[in-house]
């Protein structure tokens, strides 16, 4: 007996941090996508400081969140790939988009990584582990659109 | 749990933490000493005072707060109701008057530093910094770092921090009352001070330690239940630190005298602790120790939840266009608004330099009562215009009472300040009126509910009050907005919309008007529905508008309304003209809401253009006139055709006499500009002439002869043959008027 294995492209969730990362991860994610003939799926998350102020206005943030998804809409369209959004607001950003990924039954979770020196980590590098780690669908790692350029910028900034 | 009530996670606790972790800071750990030198133990009903200055406002504040959850609090409301002029001065002064807050607890934080470890004072040339200021440099650069970078974990310190420290200031009240001696505090308020004078200048000094119940109304956006949490925390906050206030200088004073407290390099906290915990348990060390460590807690609390609120507040500006979005940047990686952080934190690290403790406390009080103050009169605009859209859950007790004595006692106590704090704040105020004369005027669309106010009744108002409300309202340039429904009017609208704009050098704003079923919530319908079809019809405005050479914007509106949204949409985008398609298809079934338009048609604040569309072609233009102001708006459209499309204009009149006809319309196109049209004069039925000139034109622009003309047309109640018997397309013109009724009954 064969289980029945789904091209890993066909439903992946991109989880997307910020209108950059939006840009980079549908440039090289999409036509992956479309060759599997699949659907995209994006989550942003409002991280929640859970019964505490919130390091910046909700408000602000769901602009951000805006931005991200009018830039997949607009990725999606022109590659002609159905787009599913999805905005959720949570104290855990790794929970969250695992939790995503569960609610959309994903084929995989698609990242680009977002570069930048070591000691940042301390502070956002938890939940690329969490993903890597805690995850039991398939996390698929692409590389950056233009991985030289990104690893310039980053240092510049 | 839906994605609405994750958004909003502030308990009652937490909400009321944030007001009392601020306050509690500054007036008991740092002041002391000034305050007893100014008062003596008297300075205890300073305190009461400032209680019940705060209350009024506390009160103010929890009813907007809950009318309004937005982010931004005390600022926004006042430039919602007060306009951008006045929502410059109370943006500008909320965020200065934070700035000096901060730097003054970061000096108390400082001052704590430097008792416990050794910091070396440093000399740079003119600069010299104490050692309480290179503390409070340090400090301050570590808080500012902490926001930038946006630590989650500072937050749910916050309420620890809180509870420790109303713990620690129990046990240090009680201790001290076991060791009070009532004849230490005779006389109550010694006369060398002035007696109880010195009262209302104690207030004025002390002011500063109440300062953080608004800031929760700041971070309303995020309360779970407002309607109920929000007041409670606002005003539970102010009874509960006034309370602890005056309890802990009656007893500081009672245990020591107040000369040795307000004696110059006194610590009144640090020496009532000790001796108390000495004296009760023989541990005076451990009573100094926690006192310290209470003070650190404290200043740094309520200087981080400051630079907190000050970033919502250069949001909510940023939000009205009163300073730049490039201050709101979201950090790509920390999700925080660094810039404005790193900003608020500059100005505070050069406050630190200022250095004195009281002129800070004051000129950070004095911009806050102006906040405060214009606050209370925000409340009496939302409460007097009757607008439809405030609709509190908590009202404020005895109104117009409390508001007015807010007021009122916020403007007042500014009195009892030196007059150079005085000349401070109202050169933070000059400041804001600049800043919204040379930078925000022209950017802001956003207008006042008192503004609206006044120019809707401005024949009830005094002239003054109309024209001064006239003269300064946004500018923002020309702005043409243009509802769009389907790709095939698309062209045509923003073609003509266009061609206005160009005239005036202004700009075109396309909107598309997404109607969303009432059971289904805008927040959710943003997230699922599919936006391609109103993506392209955008773009393709875009693309027609670029072609004409005409700036655009463009916004996708959610609405569970579709035609009414519209006037909604012109308001809050503040178009000066709307140009919208009249078709069955155009705008969805109107009809539902006739109080809205009723509304509407009594004060249309812009011109609005409809064009019943057989195919837009501006060659042949067909002006029909009677004189009369609507009929200026035709004449105008029909200078911008014949300018910008190249159209050929024909004048009509239809009058009794044929010579007298001549007569009037040669001098009403003279003065439109109009003088080297055709001018073509009929007599007999006005519907046959039109219709006989309409068969050799390619539009008819009619004026809207009759008041109320729009709010008819969208019930479906106009007749007018006219419109249906000419085979070209006809653009109706009605002019925006702010006339009362009365005035178009009779006048």
């Amino acid at each position: 007996m064969t289980e029945h294995v789904e091209p890993l492209f066909l439903r992946p969730l991109l989880p997307l941090a910020n209108e950059t990362d939006a840009e980079r991860t549908c440039e090289v994610a999409l036509p992956r996508i479309a060759a599997a003939g699949g659907r995209a799926s994006v989550v942003h998350v409002i991280e929640k400081a859970g019964g505490a102020p919130d390091k910046a206005s909700v408000e602000q943030r769901e602009a951000v969140a805006d931005r991200v998804f009018d830039i997949c809409r607009r990725a999606t369209d022109e590659a002609g790939i159905d787009l599913h959004t999805d905005l959720r607001f949570d104290t855990d950003v790794g929970d969250s988009i695992l939790a995503a990924a569960d609610d959309i039954d994903a084929t995989a979770i698609v990242f680009t990584p977002r570069g930048g020196r070591s000691w940042w980590d301390l502070f956002s590098g938890a939940v690329r582990k969490r993903l890597v780690r805690d995850s039991d669908r398939p996390v698929v790692v692409l590389p950056a659109p233009d991985a030289d350029a990104t690893a310039d910028e980053e240092r510049e900034t | 749990m839906t994605d609405e009530e994750l958004a909003k996670d502030l308990g009652p606790l937490a909400a009321l933490t944030i007001g009392v972790g601020t306050m509690i800071g500054a007036g008991i750990f740092v002041l002391p000493q000034q305050a007893y030198s100014i008062a003596g133990p008297a300075v205890a009903l300073s305190f009461v005072v400032g209680g019940v200055v705060s209350i009024f406002t506390a009160l103010s504040a929890s009813e907007l707060g809950t009318a309004m959850p937005k982010a931004g609090g005390s600022y926004y409301y006042v430039n919602h109701a007060l306009g951008p002029l006045f929502g410059s001065i109370a943006g500008m002064g909320n965020w200065m008057g934070l700035a000096f807050a901060s730097a003054f607890y970061v000096i108390g934080f400082g001052d704590f530093l430097a008792s416990v470890v050794s910091i070396p004072a440093i000399q740079l040339g003119v600069l010299s910094l104490s050692s309480v200021q290179v503390g409070a440099f340090i400090a301050g650069l570590l808080f500012i770092g902490i926001n930038y970078v946006g630590a989650k974990e500072t937050g749910a310190l916050q309420v620890v921090i809180v509870l420790l420290l109303v713990a620690i200031l129990t046990v240090f009240s009680v201790l001290g009352f076991l060791q009070a001696d009532l004849s230490t505090l005779r006389p109550f308020a010694p006369s060398e001070l002035g007696g109880y004078g010195a009262v209302l200048p104690g207030t004025a000094l002390v002011f500063v330690s109440f300062l953080g119940f608004a800031k929760i109304t700041t971070v309303a956006e995020e309360i779970k239940n407002p309607g109920r949490n929000l007041p409670l925390a606002v005003v539970g906050s102010v009874l509960i630190v006034t309370t602890m206030y005056a309890i802990l200088m009656v007893v500081m004073a009672a245990v020591k005298p107040w000369q040795a407290l307000a004696a110059d390099g006194a610590d009144p906290v640090v020496e009532v602790a000790q001796l108390s915990f000495e004296a009760a348990l023989g541990l005076g060390g451990v009573g100094a120790g926690l006192i310290i460590f209470g003070g650190l807690l404290a200043t740094a609390s309520s200087a981080n939840a400051s630079i907190l609120a000050s970033s919502r507040i250069n949001f909510a500006m940023g939000r009205d266009k009163l300073i730049t979005p490039w201050l709101n940047e979201i950090h790509p990686r920390f999700a925080t608004p660094y810039r404005s952080t790193a900003v608020t934190g500059l100005i505070i690290l050069f406050l630190i330099g200022i250095g004195d403790i009281k002129i800070l406390a004051k000129a950070g009080s004095a911009l806050h009562l102006i906040v405060y103050g214009l606050l209370n009169l925000a409340l009496i605009v939302m409460r007097e215009s009757d607008a439809p859209e405030y609709e509190p859950e908590f009202t404020v007790p005895l109104y117009p009472i409390t508001p007015i004595l807010g007021a009122v006692f916020s403007f007042g106590l500014i009195r009892f300040l030196e007059p150079i704090e005085i000349a401070l704040s109202f050169g933070f105020v000059g400041f804001g009126v600049l800043w919204y004369l040379v930078y925000a005027r022209g950017k802001t669309e956003k207008r006042g509910i008192l503004s609206k106010y006044v120019l809707s009744r401005s024949d009830a108002m005094p002239d003054a009050a109309v024209s001064a409300a006239s003269t300064v309202q946004p500018d923002g340039g020309y702005r043409v907005m243009v509802p769009l429904a389907n790709p095939e009017s698309e062209h045509d609208l923003v073609s003509l919309g266009g061609a206005v704009a160009k005239a005036h050098g202004g700009t075109l704003v396309g909107i598309h008007i997404v109607q969303v079923p009432d059971q289904t919530a805008l927040e959710s319908a943003r997230e699922e529905y599919d936006f391609s079809e109103a993506d392209q019809l955008l773009e393709q405005a875009r693309l027609d508008a670029d072609e004409l050479g005409v700036d655009i914007e463009t916004h996708t509106v959610l609405s569970h309304r579709s035609f009414e949204e519209v006037f909604d949409a012109a308001e809050s985008y503040g178009a000066d003209l709307v140009v919208m398609g009249w078709g069955t298809d155009s705008h969805g079934a109107p009809g539902r809401a006739e109080s809205a338009f009723e509304e509407m048609s009594r004060t249309l604040p812009y011109d609005v253009l409809v064009l019943k569309d057989r195919g837009f072609d501006p060659s042949s233009v067909l002006v029909p006139t009677a004189g009369g102001p609507d009929s200026d708006l035709s004449a105008s459209i029909a200078s911008v055709l014949r300018e910008f499309c190249g159209a050929e204009v024909t004048l009509l009149h239809v009058a009794d006499e044929t010579q007298e006809g001549e007569a009037f319309l040669r001098k009403w196109a003279d003065d439109h500009g109009l003088g080297d049209a055709e001018l073509t004069v009929e007599t007999g039925d006005v519907e046959t002439a039109i219709e006989n000139h309409a068969d050799d034109a390619s539009l008819l622009v009619i004026g809207a002869t009759e008041r109320g003309l729009l709010s008819r047309l969208v019930r479906g109640t106009l007749v007018m043959d006219v419109i249906d018997d000419v085979g070209c397309s006809v653009l109706l013109a009605e002019r925006s008027r702010t006339r009362s009724l009365r005035e178009r009954l009779f006048g």
